[in-house]
């Protein structure tokens, strides 16, 4: 346990008391090399420090996560971000995503469950939350309900899911950990993981405006 | 400008500026001159003149081109009317107004702001805004004289040839002359109105916040201080407003107005989110993808996966129950996880085997499919299936 080294973890959040609360349950899992409350200082200090994921809250003043995200990653992009919210608007979760951020993940989250996030990001690998696969099932569903709130169709070429994609995140907003969709579906953890990647790079790569324009139709919930 | 052409002839700069303003009153050819100087002559510390760099970009040159076509359409239009006695001041005016726009185009930031200040500053000003009695005095005589010459070139219509040019003049400069009159009163009350009705509108929704904030956060915030040694009730309590809260943010015109009973799916799954979290203190976490509408089997399936979601808020110990529904073109799914302590499926007491039961005959009566998975220690997931009448689906 000890011979591997700790992810290297950067805290933004404009809230102490959540500070306080995420360094006590991640105490020994990680290493936390810095905090910041303010956009500009979390940049700067972000840049300087380079860890290897940085733990973003996404509202906060003078433009939020998203701002941080942009200004870091124009210098460094090397650096790996995991958005954390209370919220989970859809037009949040997808902006923040498509933005650059690895994952995301709600504040309620249990301690060990955010390790393992962290520890995924600092892989390289996708984060996914129950909601965000919900969404990104929403978004990229093309069926077209009758009466539905039915997301606009999307270029099939680079906007679709293969159904193997379709399987993973709906066993995670079943709420399967990673573990337990591998052995639902007779596959590696690695593979499982390489699905989530696959499904992240597509939401971040596909056709922007109707993504965008779904989430932000798609208020409640 | 004056200063620069008084330094190239040696002459002081106030007699050339003297001589242009009376100039532009002749005629308008001063004006012209002005500003075709103005545009030619490379300004001190500058590379090269706007003209010539208005002329080099070809996007430039095409507004340009097009625009004075324009204008000589206008002009030679005009004149077929019979303007003739108006003829050389027009033309000069109008070659003045196309080097203006030159300038305009051509001209580098620091000099479209400086000439932003002048507009604002003089005439529109005195114009615009009735303060002081300067601007009062200025406009009323700029807008009596206007007036004055629109009727009386009006009056002379039927007399002199030319009539129609001289409707068309007359008619307009009465109207900029009223224009110049009554605008600056007609834009304050204009102004006055919807600033008022935006400030009315700001009061309203902090009233509003106040409101909301007072009977939710306030009131959960008073619960909870009386209920500090019920870790539990904290919990459901803090539960109940973070969501009331997150509705409320997302959608703030439809809070409280929620259709009840409610028609579409998500409406529903967030009601059987309320109803348990309320009444069991267990988090009920939901996600829904693709809303519709609701018909008779749908809300069977919604009624068992509420008996579901209610056994295991009440049965499986775990802090949280995971609700998840589909509506795919051919079915609707409904999966309900927890992850408590689970049970044998073979040993279990008559009163739950009831309700399990219950669960999976709702759903076969209405042709749909219950499966329920669970062994002790590894949680609960029940999988409840309702096909899509062909109307709907």
């Amino acid at each position: 346990m000890s011979a591997v080294a700790l992810p290297r973890v950067f805290l933004v959040d404009d809230h102490a008391l959540i500070r306080a609360g995420i360094r006590a349950e991640l105490a020994g899992h990680v290493e936390i090399i810095g905090e910041a409350d303010q956009v500009p200082a979390a940049i700067e200090m972000i840049i300087e420090r380079s860890p290897d994921v940085v733990l973003l809250d996404v509202h906060m003043p003078d433009g939020g996560g998203l701002a941080v995200l942009e200004g870091v990653v124009k210098t460094n992009s090397d650096v790996k971000f995991l958005a954390l919210s209370v919220s989970d608007a859809a037009e949040d979760v997808i902006t923040i995503i498509r933005a650059g951020a690895r994952g995301y993940v709600t504040k309620n989250i249990e301690g060990p469950e955010l390790v393992e996030a962290i520890i995924r990001t600092a892989g390289g690998d996708a984060v996914f939350s129950r909601r965000l696969a919900g969404f990104v099932l929403d978004a990229f569903s093309s069926k077209d309900l009758p009466g539905a709130t039915t997301p606009p169709t999307l270029d099939p070429e680079l906007d679709q899911l293969t159904p193997r994609e379709i399987e993973v995140l709906r066993l995670i907003a079943r709420g399967y950990a990673y573990k337990e969709i591998a052995v639902q579906l007779d596959i590696s953890i690695k593979t499982v993981e390489s699905h989530v990647s696959a499904v992240l790079r597509k939401l971040q790569l596909s056709n922007r405006h109707q993504l965008t324009n779904w989430a932000a139709e798609r208020r409640l919930l | 400008m004056c200063s620069g052409v008084a330094r190239r002839f040696g002459v002081p700069a106030n007699t050339v500026r003297v001589f242009t303003v009376i100039g532009a009153l002749f005629l308008g050819v001063g004006l012209a001159l002005y500003v075709a100087l103005w545009i030619g002559v490379t300004r001190r510390g500058e590379g090269e003149s706007i003209f010539a760099r208005t002329s080099s970009d070809k996007r430039e040159k095409e507004i340009l081109f097009v625009v004075s076509i324009a204008v000589i359409t206008l002009l030679i239009a005009l004149r077929t009317l019979g303007l003739h006695a108006l003829g050389l001041f027009l033309w000069l005016l109008t070659l003045s107004a196309l080097e203006g726009l030159v300038a305009w185009r051509g001209c580098s930031s620091d000099e479209r702001e400086h000439l932003r200040d002048l507009a604002n500053s003089s005439v529109l000003k005195a114009t615009t805004n009735s303060d002081g009695w300067q601007g009062v005095a200025i406009r009323t005589g700029v807008g009596v004289v206007l007036a004055l010459w629109g009727i009386s070139l009006l009056s002379r219509v039927g007399y002199e040839q030319g009539a129609a040019a001289y409707v068309l003049v007359g008619a307009a400069a009465l109207v900029l002359g009223l224009f110049v009159l009554f605008a600056p009163w007609w834009i304050r009350t204009v102004r006055d109105l919807s600033y008022e009705r935006r400030a009315r509108l700001r009061a309203q929704d902090r009233a509003d916040m106040a409101a909301h904030v007072h009977d939710s956060v306030m009131q959960t915030l008073s619960l909870i201080q009386r209920a500090a040694d019920n870790p539990a009730e904290v919990t459901r309590l803090a539960r109940i407003q973070e969501r009331d809260l997150r509705i409320w943010l997302a959608n703030p015109e439809a809070f409280g107005t929620s259709t009840n009973p409610p028609t579409l799916l998500a409406q529903s799954a967030l009601e059987i989110e309320r109803e348990i979290e309320d009444n069991y203190g267990v988090g009920v976490d939901v996600v829904v993808v693709a809303d519709i509408a609701l018909d008779e089997s749908i809300c069977a399936l919604l009624a068992a996966g509420r008996e579901a979601t209610l056994n295991a808020a009440k049965w499986s110990g775990a802090k949280d129950v995971s609700l998840y529904i589909e509506a795919e073109p051919g079915q609707v799914s409904m999966f309900i996880r927890d992850q408590g302590r689970g049970f044998d499926m073979e040993s279990v007491p008559d009163d739950r085997q009831g309700i399990s039961r219950s669960i999976i005959e709702r759903m076969n009566r209405h042709g749909g499919t219950a499966v329920i998975r669970s062994s002790p220690g590894a949680g609960t997931e029940v999988e409840l299936r309702m096909p899509r009448r062909p109307d709907t689906a």
